[in-house]
C-alpha cells in the first residue's frame, strides 16, 4: 500500500524531468547541415568526410554563436547516386527534396555531383530558399542561370573549380608543355557528361586552336566505359604526342593502365580522378610514372608547403581517418564550405536564408585552398597565387612513385619531365 | 590503324565469348535465363579482391576460393529461389534478376566504388604485333576462351555428366526416363555458369576495375551475344561474339567510341526484328516457320 504514492512520484519526477530535458534541448537546437551527394564515390565519400571533420572541429569549440547561444552543428547526408551510370537526374532531385524536406538544413555543402543533377536542382533550392556551397559539380552553366536570373538563383554558390578555371589550368600546363617541348599535336578524350565536354571544347577552342596546335581527335566516352584500346591504337598511329582525358568515374584508371602497357608515346596530361591520390601507385602497379594530372583544389589528395593550411588539413585528415586524402576534387573546398557557411551563419546572426545568402556573398577567408571570394555568379575565384585567390594544382607522377607539381608556378616543386621512350620535339 | 583494329577486334571477340559463354551453358541445358550471372561475375571479382587485398591470401587461393564460392552460390540460388518457379520463365527471369540487383546494390550500398578495386593482370608486359602492342592479358584471354569453347565442347561429348547435360538440353523427359535427374543436372548447370562468369572475372577485370555497374554491363553484353547467337548455342556464342567484337572495335575507330554501346542493343533488335532465335538458335525456329 505504502509504495504506490512512491511509484507515482517517481513518474512524476521523470515526466518532468523529461520535460525539462525537451525543453533545454529545443532551445539548443542543432543546426542541420545537409550533405545531398554520390556518398558511393570517392569524391563524394571524402568530401562527407571532412564535413563531418570540420563539424566536430566547430562543435568542439562549442558550436555556431547565434543569438548569444552556442549552437551545435549537425550533418544529415544523404546518396543521391548522382554519379551512378544510369541515374537519372530526376531520382537525385528526390533525394535532395528529401533531405530538404526532412531535415530542414540551415544550408547544403557538397550537393549534387553530376552537374546535369546540379543545374536541375537549381529550381528546387530557390524554391525551398536553402543556400547551397556545392563543392563537386563543375559546369559553368549554373553560375550563368545565377547572373541571369540573380534573385532566384542566388541560393546557390560553387566553392570548387569549374569547367572555365579547369580550361584555364590546362591550357597553363600545355603552354608549359609546347615551350618546354614543342610539343603540337594532342588527342583529346572525355567522359561524355556537361563539365567535361566543356572543359574539352573549351581547351580546344580557347587555345589548342588559337595556338597552331593539331587536335588529332576529340573523343567522347559514356559514363563507365572501361575499354580505351581502339583509341590508344589511334592515339599512337596518328603520332599524338600528348594525350588529354577528362575523367571522373572510376573506371577511367584503366584508360593509364592501358597507356602503359600499350607503350603509347604520349605525354598523359589532364585530369584522370583515380590518379590524384598516392594510393594510385599501388593501385596501379607502379606503371603511372610521367603522368601529369590535375587536382581541382590545393588540399584535396595534395598539399603544398607553400601553402601551409594546406598541409595541416592533409595531416589532419590522415591523423583522424588513418589514410590520406584520394579524391583530387571535392574534400578541400567541402571542408571550407563548413567554415563559410557557419561564419555567414554567425555574421547573420539568424537562420534566415535571404540573411545568411547576404553573408555568403561577402565571404573573404584565407583557407587551405588560398583566398576565397565569390563572383557574381557565386563562383568561387581562382587563379594562379594562393594569397590573391583560391588555387589548384597541377602535379606529375616521377618512376618512384612521388607527385611533383609542375604548375601554377607560385606552387611548382619540379618541371615537367618526359617519360621514357618520349622525346622532346625541340 | 586497320591491322590494329583487325586485331583489337579479335581480342575484343575473346572477351566476349568468355564473358558470354556461361550463361549460354546455362540456358542450354536447363532453360534459366540466369539474370543475376552479371552479379555472379562481379561477386567473384569483389571476393577474390577482398581475399588478395585484405587477408593476404595467394592470388591463386584467392581466386579458386572465389570461383568456387561463386559457384556454390549458384547452386544455392537454384535450390532455394529457381526450383520453386523452374518452368515459368518469367518468374525465373525476374527472380534472378532481383538477386542480381541485390547483389550488386549490396556493393554499391557497402561502398565498393573506387578505382582501387582491381584484379592484377597475370603476365605484365606485350608484344608488338606490326605496329599495334598488345598486352599477354589479352593475349591470355583469347588463350583461355579457346580453351573453354574446346574444354566445354569435349566436357559434353565425352563425360557422364556432360552427356547427362546434353540429354536434359535436347529432351528433358525422355533424359528423366533414362534417370537423368533432371533438377540435379540444372543445379549443376546454373552452378557451373556461375563459376564461368567467375573465371571470366579473373581473366577479364584486370584490364579494368570492378564495380557494380559493370555487372550489368557484362550482362547486357551476354545476353546481346547469347541473343544474336541463338540462345543455347556454343556455335552461335562464336559468331555473335566475333560479330559484336568486331563491330564494336570498328565502331570505336571509324565512327567515334560514343556510339559503341549501342552497337550491342541494336543487334539485339536487329535480330529479334528479323530471327527472334537467333543466328543459330534452335529454340523458337519451328514456331517461327509456323
Amino acid at each position: 500500500m505504502r509504495s504506490r504514492p512512491v511509484k507515482y512520484y517517481l513518474i512524476l519526477v521523470c515526466v518532468v524531468s523529461g520535460l525539462i530535458v525537451s525543453a533545454a534541448a529545443q532551445a539548443a537546437e542543432p543546426i542541420v547541415i545537409g550533405v545531398p551527394t554520390s556518398l558511393g564515390f570517392l569524391e563524394g565519400k571524402e568530401s562527407h568526410k571532412v564535413v563531418q571533420m570540420a563539424v566536430s572541429e566547430i562543435n568542439a569549440k562549442g558550436g555556431v554563436t547565434l543569438g548569444g547561444q552556442k549552437r551545435i552543428l549537425e550533418v544529415s547526408s544523404m546518396d543521391i547516386r548522382d554519379a551512378a551510370p544510369g541515374v537519372p537526374v530526376p531520382e537525385a532531385l528526390l533525394g535532395i527534396e528529401k533531405n530538404i524536406l526532412e531535415k530542414k538544413p540551415a544550408g547544403i555543402v557538397v550537393g549534387p555531383f553530376r552537374s546535369e543533377a546540379l543545374v536541375a536542382a537549381m529550381d528546387l533550392i530557390s524554391k525551398y530558399k536553402t543556400p547551397l556551397i556545392g563543392t563537386i559539380a563543375m559546369t559553368p552553366a549554373s553560375e550563368a542561370k545565377v547572373k541571369e536570373e540573380p534573385e532566384k538563383y542566388k541560393y546557390v554558390f560553387r566553392n570548387c573549380l569549374n569547367a572555365v578555371y579547369l580550361v584555364k589550368y590546362l591550357v597553363g600546363t600545355m603552354e608549359a608543355i609546347n615551350k618546354e617541348f614543342g610539343f603540337t599535336k594532342v588527342y583529346i578524350m572525355h567522359q561524355d557528361v556537361a563539365w567535361a565536354r566543356a572543359t574539352a571544347d573549351g581547351v580546344k577552342k580557347s587555345y589548342f586552336e588559337k595556338a597552331g596546335w593539331e587536335v588529332m581527335e576529340q573523343e567522347a566516352y559514356p559514363t563507365g566505359t572501361s575499354d580505351f584500346s581502339s583509341a590508344l591504337m589511334k592515339a599512337r598511329s596518328k603520332g599524338a604526342q600528348v594525350i588529354m582525358p577528362i575523367f571522373d568515374m572510376p573506371q577511367s584508371g584503366t584508360l593509364v593502365k592501358q597507356w602503359k602497357s600499350m607503350n603509347v608515346p604520349a605525354l598523359m596530361t589532364g585530369f584522370i580522378s583515380p590518379l590524384a591520390g598516392t594510393d594510385a601507385w599501388k593501385s596501379f602497379d607502379g606503371k603511372i610514372g610521367g603522368a601529369i594530372n590535375c587536382v581541382f583544389e590545393m588540399g584535396s589528395a595534395i598539399a603544398s608547403d607553400k601553402l601551409p593550411k594546406s598541409v595541416e588539413f592533409y595531416n589532419k585528415y590522415k591523423k583522424i581517418y588513418g589514410k590520406e586524402l584520394q579524391a583530387g576534387h571535392g574534400p578541400a573546398p567541402a571542408y571550407e564550405s563548413v567554415y563559410i557557411l557557419a561564419e555567414a551563419i554567425e555574421r547573420a546572426g539568424s537562420l534566415d536564408p535571404e540573411a545568411i545568402v547576404a553573408e555568403l556573398k561577402k565571404t573573404d577567408r584565407m583557407g587551405i585552398m588560398g583566398r576565397i571570394r565569390f563572383d557574381a555568379g557565386n563562383q568561387v575565384i581562382y587563379g594562379f597565387d594562393p594569397k590573391e585567390t583560391a588555387v589548384a594544382a597541377v602535379f606529375q607522377w616521377t618512376d618512384d612513385g612521388k607527385r611533383r607539381i609542375v604548375f601554377p608556378e607560385a606552387l611548382a616543386d619540379s618541371k615537367i619531365q618526359l617519360p621514357k621512350g618520349l622525346k622532346s620535339a625541340k | 590503324m586497320l591491322l590494329g583494329t583487325i586485331i583489337y577486334g579479335l581480342l575484343n571477340s575473346a572477351v566476349l565469348a568468355v564473358m558470354a559463354i556461361g550463361f549460354n551453358l546455362t540456358f542450354g541445358i536447363s532453360g534459366v535465363a540466369n539474370f543475376a550471372y552479371g552479379a555472379m561475375y562481379i561477386f567473384s571479382a569483389y571476393l577474390s579482391w577482398t581475399l588478395f587485398n585484405l587477408l593476404d591470401w595467394p592470388y591463386g587461393l584467392a581466386v579458386s576460393a572465389s570461383i568456387s564460392a561463386t559457384m556454390a552460390l549458384g547452386a544455392l540460388m537454384y535450390r532455394f529461389v529457381l526450383l520453386r518457379v523452374r518452368g515459368q520463365a518469367l518468374s525465373e527471369v525476374i527472380a534472378t534478376f532481383g538477386i542480381g540487383l541485390a547483389i550488386l546494390e549490396l556493393f554499391h550500398y557497402l561502398g565498393f566504388v573506387g578505382f582501387e578495386y582491381t584484379l592484377p593482370v597475370l603476365i605484365d608486359d606485350g608484344i608488338m604485333i606490326g605496329d599495334t602492342m598488345v598486352d599477354w592479358q589479352r593475349i591470355l584471354i583469347t588463350g583461355v576462351a579457346g580453351l573453354l569453347v574446346t574444354g566445354l565442347w569435349a566436357f559434353t561429348h565425352y563425360t557422364r555428366l556432360g552427356l547427362a547435360f546434353r540429354g536434359i538440353a535436347q529432351d528433358e523427359r525422355t533424359a528423366l526416363t533414362l534417370g537423368i535427374e533432371s533438377d540435379r543436372i540444372a543445379m549443376i548447370s546454373v552452378s557451373l555458369g556461375c563459376g564461368l562468369a567467375a573465371l571470366a572475372a579473373t581473366v577479364i577485370i584486370p584490364l579494368g576495375s570492378i564495380s557494380p555497374s559493370e555487372g550489368y554491363e557484362v550482362l547486357i553484353k551476354a545476353l546481346a551475344v547469347c541473343i544474336i547467337g541463338g540462345l543455347g548455342s556454343t556455335g552461335g556464342v562464336i559468331v555473335a561474339s566475333f560479330l559484336i567484337g568486331f563491330a564494336e572495335r570498328f565502331t570505336d575507330t571509324y565512327v567515334s567510341s560514343h556510339w559503341t554501346m549501342i552497337v550491342s542493343l541494336a543487334a539485339i533488335l536487329l535480330v529479334l526484328g528479323f530471327k527472334p532465335s537467333g543466328l543459330f538458335g534452335r529454340q523458337k525456329e519451328l514456331e517461327e516457320r509456323i
